[in-house]
């Protein structure tokens, strides 16, 4: 009981601390940076994208550096890059408009030459388009994601159809609706009811899945048939959808993201990481040998721990789809 | 907060915990129920492989959910849940006209298993939110629940999506938990 006590007062104390040291850090901050400044010659901007490498180390720094920014211009820009890539503009003329304003906004607030700095803007044009095209990306798959599947979209409908032919090419459906459907792991005779939650999101992500991976796709299907180990595909593919989707709304995925994209990162973007996490997953699943399929939940969430993991604690973190050959169970 | 306040906070008062089984076929709406007894975010729900366990304070009670997946694939395993149920919730999706055979057959399946006997049953006639829902008295006459006399059960309309008629069916399994 005291104990129990001591270590909520203690709880409550380092979050104190913790809010001093924020204060600190707020009425600090500027004075190094102004020291900084008059010592290297360079602004805080300048320093990050000359000193830290790129990747996930040099956007995250650019992205607190422009939120944090005192000078009104800056934040103006700032909150037109907010404003566009929410409203999911950040492309074409609008993106071009978009990086150019904060570009030189930032060059003219600090003073600096650009005939001297010709590596600056490119640096920094690069990451903006990075850290803002993240927030773009997460506004398309919420959207995806609250997007039913609609069994009257000729579109939805289409794209069920070639998932099936996808994954069983030599075997056509007998009709629309059938059990088949439950041999590629959907649970009753119509997959339209699986896919609320993850609306079309689902199916986009298995789709992309089954094309561009498409030997890794039925690999991972016929582990997903195992006797013991067996699992229902296109249902855990969906559970995956919704972790993919957390990871993206909060967060976690920047890491990933900031890693891997050196351009406006595009729905290609996330279908990748979900073709990760399927990959991996599976594997997962077969080395921790469960009993049966009731183990799923708590299996998915040591999954789920291990990937948010890495994603916080390694900055260099970045995913790549492992194709291996046929893992023997 | 002061310390006292800490202090009330971590005495322990001794609850009653019951332990809730939650069933019916996929797609029935068990984990938005869950959810929603949780008072969780139902937007993104998706398909149940396997099962969730969530605990819920209500009335005094410490309510320990079990919301097993419906899918027919793992229905045989429900079975292996039922030691020590207090109450069976079984949830129906009032909108699938289509299965309400199939259902009531599963139904029937749970009330003639011994580790279930006597266990009260409150059935969730659920989504009473879609324009073409059964209501309540025709799912209970299309089951004949009439002819459970075995039992105290209850039928509650609701629609777990919009939060409506859970409460109620919440209020029916305390009042009538059984007395150990």
């Amino acid at each position: 009981m005291i104990a129990k006590c001591s270590s909520k007062m203690f709880l409550l104390l380092t979050q104190n601390f913790k809010y001093y040291l924020s204060c600190l850090y707020y009425y600090i901050h500027p004075a190094v940076k102004w020291f900084l400044r008059r010592t290297t010659g360079l602004c805080e901007l300048q320093r990050i994208c000359y000193g830290a490498p790129e990747g996930a180390p040099r956007n995250f720094s650019v992205e607190r550096s422009l939120l944090q920014s005192r000078s009104k211009e800056i934040q103006a820009a700032v909150a037109y890059l907010n404003r566009t890539s929410k409203e999911r503009q950040f492309k074409g003329n609008k993106l071009e408009f978009a990086l150019q304003y904060i570009v030189e906004t930032v060059l003219v607030v600090k003073k600096i030459n650009a005939l001297a700095h010709p590596k600056f803007p490119i640096l920094l044009r690069q990451s903006v388009e990075v850290v803002w095209g993240y927030n773009q990306l997460e506004q398309e798959i919420v959207c995806l994601a609250g997007t039913h599947f609609d069994s009257s979209n000729k579109d939805h409908e289409a794209k069920l159809m070639e998932l099936w032919s996808l994954l069983k090419p030599d075997a056509p459906l007998r009709s629309r609706v059938t059990k088949q459907w439950q041999e590629i792991g959907f649970q009753g005779t119509d997959p339209k009811t699986d896919f609320r939650g993850m609306g079309v999101l689902g199916l986009e992500n298995l789709l992309y899945f089954a094309s561009k991976y498409n030997s890794s796709a039925k690999q991972v299907l016929a582990h997903s048939h195992h006797p013991q180990f067996g699992y229902a595909f296109a249902i855990v593919g969906i559970n995956l959808t919704s972790m993919a989707y957390h990871l993206m709304t909060e967060k976690f995925a920047k890491t990933h993201m900031y890693n891997v994209c050196s351009k406006l990162p595009s729905i290609d973007s996330f279908h990748l990481l979900y073709c990760y996490l399927f990959v991996e997953f599976d594997k997962f699943w077969i080395q921790a040998r469960p009993k049966d399929i009731m183990e799923f939940s708590h299996i998915r969430e040591n999954f789920e721990t291990k990937i948010r993991k890495i994603l916080s604690s390694n900055q260099r973190a970045a995913f790549k789809v492992q194709v291996s050959n046929d893992l023997s169970i | 907060m002061g310390l006292l306040s800490i202090l009330r906070k971590l005495k322990s008062q001794p609850e009653k915990e019951i332990r809730i089984l939650l069933l019916g076929l996929d797609n029935a709406g068990k984990t938005t129920i869950l959810k929603k007894l949780a008072a969780e975010d139902v937007a993104h729900i998706t398909p149940t492989q396997g099962f969730n366990i969530k605990s819920v304070q209500s009335e005094g009670f410490k309510l320990n959910v079990w919301d097993i997946g419906g899918q027919r694939k793992i229905r045989p395993y429900w079975r292996n849940y039922f030691d020590h149920t207090d109450v069976l919730i079984y949830v129906i999706d009032s909108a699938d006209q289509k299965r309400l055979e199939e259902t009531g057959y599963e139904l029937a399946e749970l009330l003639a298993d011994e580790k279930l006997a006597e266990v009260p049953l409150l059935i969730f006639a659920n989504k009473q939110d879609l324009l073409h829902a059964s209501s309540a008295a025709e799912i209970a006459q299309g089951l004949s629940l009439h002819m459970i006399r075995d039992r105290p059960w209850q039928i509650q309309a609701c629609s777990a999506i919009v939060g409506e008629g859970i409460k109620d069916g919440i209020e029916w399994v305390s009042a009538n938990v059984k007395k150990k």
